[in-house]
């Protein structure tokens, strides 16, 4: 019967050949190749987060007036509805991380070299449509937190000169957080952002498939005779598979014993309570901003702040631009530096972020 | 004989008369200038006096006058002149009549001046001035309205009587009526404050205050006595003395002296019984002013204890339900025939203390058990007894809804909406004590078994709760265990193709 219907398709889709690039495809094994795996547990929890946010779509209402009581009710009464729930944000946090220790693993690995640019352009794109869909995420629920939080992050776009206003006014759909906001925040959530998702990591996953996995430059550089790999198909799927069921289970044990609390539905005349804070993801930005005095040399603080991680940013996306020792096949090892200094300065801002607040 | 009679009687008076001017004190006027050896003469009063002049002739018994002050002490101008255009000339600061405006200021003069007052021989307070300008009339006037009720308007202009004196216009027993001749005018008053009373002075006399002032008593309250009588300040204002956080201590400066009240023989307590009362406290203590103040029951310009009939009409004007139920209840007529106080007899009056489920049944503490004992076994007592029994079961009921809600809260399941219901059946609870006056118990069963299934409701969605977390826990198991067997299969399959590749 399957054989049956697998000609049926071979002969209209000719899927013998891609079943012969399929088991030529391999994955070099080297001290490393954990990192590899990194891509594929990001892409299961975007799946996830596809499936669970359908499912939250049929009881969630966007709308200032009964946002937090849909999300209420669906915790409360809908069966599953706080399992569902609970995953969705749990899995949303995951995915940011294992979507970072992606990112720093190919940066690491100079994964990013020609002729993967591409890949590492697309890759970043996907990384920031992430960060997006955490932060238009977190209004949904229509929280206290989530609300005044929200406030504080777009305002802070809002001092960037000539386009901060109106990418303000853009981004909440009015000079302040209203209902408008919620009803735009959400069509970014659920329609803009997974539509240029898919497309954007269809073509990321286009070019790996095309290019093939990246190999270290210390793995090329070793003899026929010494370089290991394993098939991609079913070897490295395996592994993949077990991965991916090791984080559902991580994922099951953190959606019941920390169910995602919901708060205090929002009220826009109460004052800000006590520790406003963004979501994790965002808090050595948030923290570096609360240390840059409010005028440096003239220069607004925060708008210095922004300016500073927007040429970061910027330098960091163009990297396979500028770093011409890799692109000639040279270790890098002051990228590797510049790397790692990042990855400290991002973790101790988030603990002194947690830590101050 | 009849001339010479007569003329020894007259040698008699002018005897007499001589006596009695050589005996009588010089008035002030009349008294040697300081500045002079010279014997000066007040012509103000002098030339005045002997042209008839109303007010020279009132002023001859004005308190004042008999102190030494002179015309010129407020109208200005030189006393001891004998001209008229020397005495009155504005050079000498004759200013004439005073505007009314300047009046508080002018009698304050001495009256706000202490050491002046003491050259006077007088005790009187100095306060008076500044507190008429603080109050509501002073306000009115600083605002140059002529109108309104200033010194001379209480106190008179040329014929002030001390206050102890009953020909006073302020003496006590003439109070009332002063006020009234402003605060009972509907066309004055309309002008200042369409929404104030005129009916106050009417009331009054009504009042137990009222007819004991009438019937001469000085030292029963009047106006003043509540409203000041210089800082008068509107109601609406915390500093008032008749504001509603101030009236109980108000009422207490008389009512709860002792040794004033000895004449009136009435309890001297209310104010500590009602200030450790449920009203009390909330006035109090709370600061609410809704809530009632002695004037609330005893009415304040026609204050009176209410009497047994009207307890409940008064106690209603709050309580209307509570009211209404008693009046379709049983109790009704029982109490009229016993002339019992209706809401009294259970509640108390000044010390009315917060109800609670005790007062209801037949036990020691409840208030049914007054009167329906036991031993008739009546109806009375069956009916308390079994709304007793009703009310505690749905607290047990509400007290099993709350432990099961509160663990499932522990245990951190969502169950704030059952937890929200939870407050009807407190709802339901004080609508049934409501229910009790009526003491009909189809009525109160009503009301409870509405609380109760409340409360069932909220308890099996706790027990919901709880058992929903274990089953979470056990489901987490389950799930864990299978995604566990399906990675170790998926595990053992990679390494065993993988022992056969190599």
């Amino acid at each position: 019967m399957l054989k049956r219907a697998f000609a049926w398709l071979d002969e209209r889709f000719q899927l013998a050949g891609l079943i012969e690039f399929a088991k030529k495809k391999s994955v070099p094994v080297y001290r490393g190749s954990l990192w590899y795996y990194f891509g594929g547990v990001s892409l299961f929890l975007f799946i996830i987060q596809v499936l669970t946010g359908i499912l939250l779509l049929f009881y969630y209402k966007a709308d200032a007036g009964s946002a937090y009581e849909s999300v209420h009710f669906l915790t409360s009464k809908v069966a599953f509805g706080w399992l569902i729930r609970s995953i969705h944000s749990w899995s949303a946090n995951l995915m940011v991380l294992a979507v970072f220790i992606h990112m720093f693993s190919v940066f690491f690995t100079k994964g990013f070299r020609k002729p993967r640019e591409l890949s590492w352009y697309s890759g970043m794109i996907l990384l920031g449509l992430s960060l997006a869909f955490g932060f238009s995420g977190y209004l949904l629920p229509w929280n206290e937190l989530a609300f005044f939080a929200t406030k504080v992050g777009t305002e802070i776009v809002g001092v960037l000169p000539l386009i901060g206003k109106p990418m303000l006014v853009l981004l909440r759909g009015g000079e302040d957080v209203t209902g408008a906001t919620l009803s735009r925040f959400f069509g970014f959530h659920v329609a803009l952002f997974p539509g240029l998702f898919t497309v954007i990591l269809s073509l990321h996953l286009l070019i790996i498939q095309r290019q093939g996995i990246s190999e270290p430059e210390s793995w090329k550089r070793l003899k026929e005779s010494e370089k290991r790999t394993m098939p991609f198909f079913p070897n490295f799927a395996y592994r993949d598979l077990i991965l991916w069921l090791i984080v559902l289970n991580v994922l099951a044990v953190l959606a019941v014993f920390f169910p995602w609390e919901i708060g205090k539905k929002a009220d826009p005349f109460a004052p800000a309570p006590a520790g406003i804070r963004p979501e994790w993801y965002f808090m050595f930005m948030f923290q570096t901003l609360k240390f840059i005095p409010s005028k440096v040399l003239l220069i607004d603080g925060e708008l210095l702040g922004i300016l500073l991680f927007g040429i970061g940013g910027a330098l960091w996306f163009f990297v396979p631009a500028w770093d011409a020792k890799t692109a000639k096949g040279e270790r890098a090892r002051l990228l590797s530096y510049l790397g790692i200094g990042v990855v400290a300065y991002i973790i101790v801002l988030t603990i002194l972020g947690y830590a101050l607040s | 004989m009849d001339n010479r009679m007569n003329l020894v009687r007259l040698i008699f008076y002018f005897v007499a008369l001589e006596t009695f001017c050589l005996a009588a004190p010089t008035p002030k006027w009349q008294q040697l200038d300081s500045s002079s050896s010279e014997k000066k003469v007040d012509q103000c009063i002098s030339c005045h006096r002997d042209q008839e002049d109303k007010p020279a002739l009132a002023y001859l018994n004005d308190v004042h006058y008999k102190k030494g002050i002179s015309c010129a002490d407020c109208h200005g101008g030189d006393r001891f002149a004998e001209e008229q255009d020397a005495g009155m000339n504005p050079a000498k600061g004759y200013i004439g009549k005073p505007k009314i405006t300047d009046i508080p200021q002018m009698c304050g003069r001495c009256h706000g001046n202490t050491e002046r007052m003491k050259g006077f021989g007088s005790s009187l307070p100095t306060t008076m001035v500044k507190e008429y300008l603080g109050s509501v009339h002073g306000e009115k006037l600083s605002t140059g309205d002529t109108d309104i009720a200033q010194c001379v308007t209480c106190h008179g202009i040329h014929n002030i009587k001390s206050v102890k004196d009953p020909s006073s216009p302020v003496y006590p027993t003439n109070i009332p009526k002063l006020c009234a001749s402003c605060h009972g005018n509907a066309a004055y008053m309309k002008k200042y404050n369409p929404s104030l009373p005129v009916d106050q002075y009417q009331k009054y006399l009504t009042s137990v205050h009222g007819k004991l002032n009438a019937r001469g008593d000085a030292k029963v309250a009047t106006c003043v006595s509540c409203h000041n009588a210089h800082e008068i300040i509107s109601s609406k204002f915390p500093k008032s003395s008749v504001y509603p956080l101030n009236v109980p201590e108000t009422c207490n400066r008389c009512h709860g002296d002792g040794t004033y009240m000895k004449a009136y023989h009435i309890p001297t307590d209310q104010f500590e019984k009602y200030k450790a009362s449920v009203h009390g406290k909330t006035l109090l203590e709370k600061k609410d002013v809704s809530a009632p103040a002695c004037n609330s029951c005893h009415g304040n310009h026609g204050a009176a204890p209410p009497g047994v009939a009207s307890i409940s009409n008064v106690c209603g004007t709050c309580h209307s339900l509570n009211a209404d139920l008693f009046s379709q209840s049983p109790h009704k007529t029982a109490f009229e025939k016993k002339n019992l106080p209706q809401c009294e007899t259970c509640h108390g009056n000044h010390g009315v203390q917060p109800v609670s489920v005790a007062m209801l049944g037949v036990g020691k503490q409840a208030v049914c058990a007054r009167c329906h004992s036991s031993n008739d076994k009546s109806k009375g007592f069956l009916v308390a007894a079994a709304m007793r029994s009703l009310t505690d079961s749905l607290m047990q009921e509400q007290d099993r809804a709350r432990v099961a809600l509160d663990e499932a809260e522990r245990k951190g399941m969502e169950v704030e909406q059952a937890k929200f219901a939870l407050k009807d059946v407190r709802q339901a609870l004080i609508e049934s004590q409501t229910t009790a006056h009526a003491a009909d118990l189809e009525k109160f069963k009503a009301v409870v078994e509405k609380g109760m299934e409340i409360a069932t409701n909220s308890k099996t969605e706790g027990e919901a709760a709880i058992h929903e977390y274990y089953f979470r826990r056990i489901g987490l198991g389950v799930a864990t265990l299978i995604i566990s067997l399906l990675t170790l299969t998926l595990y053992l399959k990679l390494k065993t193709k993988e022992r056969m590749e190599q």
